[in-house]
């Protein structure tokens, strides 16, 4: 009885979790195309609903009704395979985030608003994220088709690069709080009125512009996204996808970027930590997802800012700075750990917190 | 994975044992082993054996299955494999021992960071040495030979140019030339061998 209603609860929190996270997709594909309008001085779709606000709703039907064409000469089962991989691998990571503090609900009683947690919850999501470049460097091959190709490469490469960078990026936030369980580390980062605690304040700002710049690439997002550059590829390793299995290439984008910026918030601006979560467990939720949204504008307004890196700086960036400066950042946390500056941090945070309740 | 005649689908089917090798991890307690085996062999290793074969564009030629004579013994060891795995279920079935329930921390990931940086420090430590060691010896190996190619027509005290490439005047264009001042010198600075050293007027 107790397993059945565990297992029921995993259930309704992966499904409640999709769907939030889903409708945000769909949204943030709304909104980037709002506020891109905005920027370039124009207005961006505003027809379908009021503001424009079914939009998303109009493009899912559009895509399913649009043929689905296949390249005579490509590799069949791996054309199919690549949008699958791709998504998959992009949804799975959204499992070990947690969404919130523990909250009491009418039935079911105490929950914990995460879907599950582990011991290398942190781990996990590098893993899986690794997986996913498959989706991208098969779709570019199987599609036989030179541009993909060179998309499916560059991706590769990339990707490859800036997962380094990004690994050790976060080295620095898991030898500070000596834990890579996701909800350990947002726990730890509770400090005054839920703000002074975080990470990206105090002890990692380097390791937090490291991550950002590092995720940028991971998504594969301007001022990084050489490999669907339309100036140069048509569209990369996507050229020859269309109908849904375009859809899941773009899906696929969306949602890394939206699990890139759940972890940001998760290891540097405190997670569900904010004023008043104490009190209102449930506002550490819209805090989450607040957080998450400031992410995901700041990568809308990016891309209507900057314009897109020549390779070989792609490459040099990430090795030549990207790589030592978080070396360094490693060496100057395990540095200040051994000093003991974050126990005094924390203990200087802790009785802060007390006289905020 | 043995059986595809692609090498793509080979190197993909390879990523899915390791996804699967990985869940076993898991359901042996060593999640931190799980993980690491994504990272690396799945997330890493793997990708750059694919991006191999996408570069090289292997063909799927449909080749004629050599060394048919192994396939009975092939059976045979499969078989004893087969019967191994069998035995082992029932054994382990019908062992009274029950398994032990406290797995304690052994996969975890202090316990391993403890183990790797304290006990095991100097075999750790040697084995990052050798990787090291393997790297400065790939990139020695690729760089082996000189600065031009064997072909490479040396003029001392002139400039110089690749054979092949004075006779292709559209190349010309690529072309840096070095001077000279000695044959010794260029043929230094070419690491070309004897037959190559002939003046060219």
């Amino acid at each position: 009885m107790e397993d059945l209603k565990h297992l029921a609860l995993l259930m309704i929190g992966i499904l409640v979790a999709f769907t939030v996270v889903m409708t945000l997709v769909a949204y943030t594909v709304l909104a980037e195309r709002r506020v891109l309008g905005f920027i370039q001085g124009r207005l961006g779709p505003n027809r379908v609903g009021p503001g424009g606000f079914l939009q998303p709703l109009a493009d899912l039907l559009k895509f399913i009704f649009k043929e689905d064409i296949v390249p005579d000469k490509s590799t069949r089962f791996i054309y199919f395979l690549a949008p699958i991989i791709a998504t998959v691998a992009a949804l799975m990571t959204m499992v070990v985030y947690p969404f919130g503090p523990d909250v009491n609900l009418p039935v079911l009683g105490t929950i914990r608003l995460v879907i599950t947690r582990f011991d290398v919850a942190l781990l996990y999501v590098l893993g899986v994220t690794s997986v996913g470049v498959y989706g991208i460097a098969l779709a570019g091959w199987s599609s036989n088709n030179k541009y993909s190709l060179m998309g499916g490469l560059r991706s590769s490469a990339q990707m490859i690069s800036y997962e380094l960078a990004l690994g050790l990026g976060l080295i620095g936030v898991v030898l500070q709080s000596g834990t890579l369980d996701l909800y350990s580390i947002v726990e730890q980062q509770a400090g005054h009125l839920g703000i002074s605690g975080w990470n990206m304040i105090w002890v990692q700002p380097l390791g937090f512009l490291i991550y950002l710049i590092a995720a940028i690439a991971e998504t594969n997002r301007v001022p990084f996204d050489l490999p669907e550059a339309e100036t140069e590829l048509v569209a990369g390793f996507h050229t020859e996808y269309s109908a849904m299995k375009f859809a899941l290439f773009f899906l696929a984008e969306y949602v890394n970027m939206f699990t890139v910026s759940m972890l940001a918030t998760t290891l540097f601006l405190g997670g569900w930590n904010g004023p008043f979560v104490h009190q209102l467990p449930w506002l550490g939720v819209f805090y989450f997802l607040g957080k998450v949204i400031l992410f995901l504008f700041l990568y809308i307004w990016l891309r209507g800012t900057l314009p897109r890196f020549r390779f070989d700086q792609l490459m040099a960036f990430g090795w030549k700075y990207l790589v030592p400066a978080a070396i360094f950042n490693i060496v100057l946390t395990a540095t200040l750990q051994w000093l003991g500056a974050f126990d005094y941090l924390a203990q200087f945070l802790k009785t802060q917190t007390g006289f905020w309740g | 994975m043995v059986a595809q005649r692609n090498p793509l689908y080979s190197a993909i089917s390879l990523i899915g044992v390791f996804i699967s090798l990985a869940c076993l991890y898991v359901t042996l307690a060593a999640p931190f082993i799980a993980a690491v085996q994504v990272i690396v062999y799945a997330g890493a290793i793997m990708v750059l054996v694919v991006f191999v074969i996408m570069l090289l564009n292997v063909e799927i030629a449909e080749r004629p299955m050599r060394l048919r004579a192994l396939v009975p013994i092939a059976v045979m060891l499969a078989a004893v494999l087969f019967a191994e795995a069998v035995f082992m279920i029932y054994f382990v079935q019908a062992s009274p021992a029950t398994p032990t329930r406290n797995i304690s921390d052994v996969g975890l990931t202090r316990s391993i960071g403890e183990g790797l940086f304290t006990t095991y420090l100097l075999p750790f430590e040697i084995t990052s040495i050798l990787l090291l060691m393997a790297i400065v010896g790939a990139m020695t190996l690729a760089r082996t030979g000189g600065l031009l190619s064997s072909r490479a027509a040396v003029v001392p005290g002139d400039q110089v140019f690749a054979k092949e490439m004075l006779n292709r005047q559209k190349y010309i264009d690529d072309l840096t030339p070095v001077t000279t001042h000695s044959t010794e010198e260029a043929r230094g600075l070419l690491g070309v061998e004897d037959q190559d050293r002939s003046p060219k007027a």
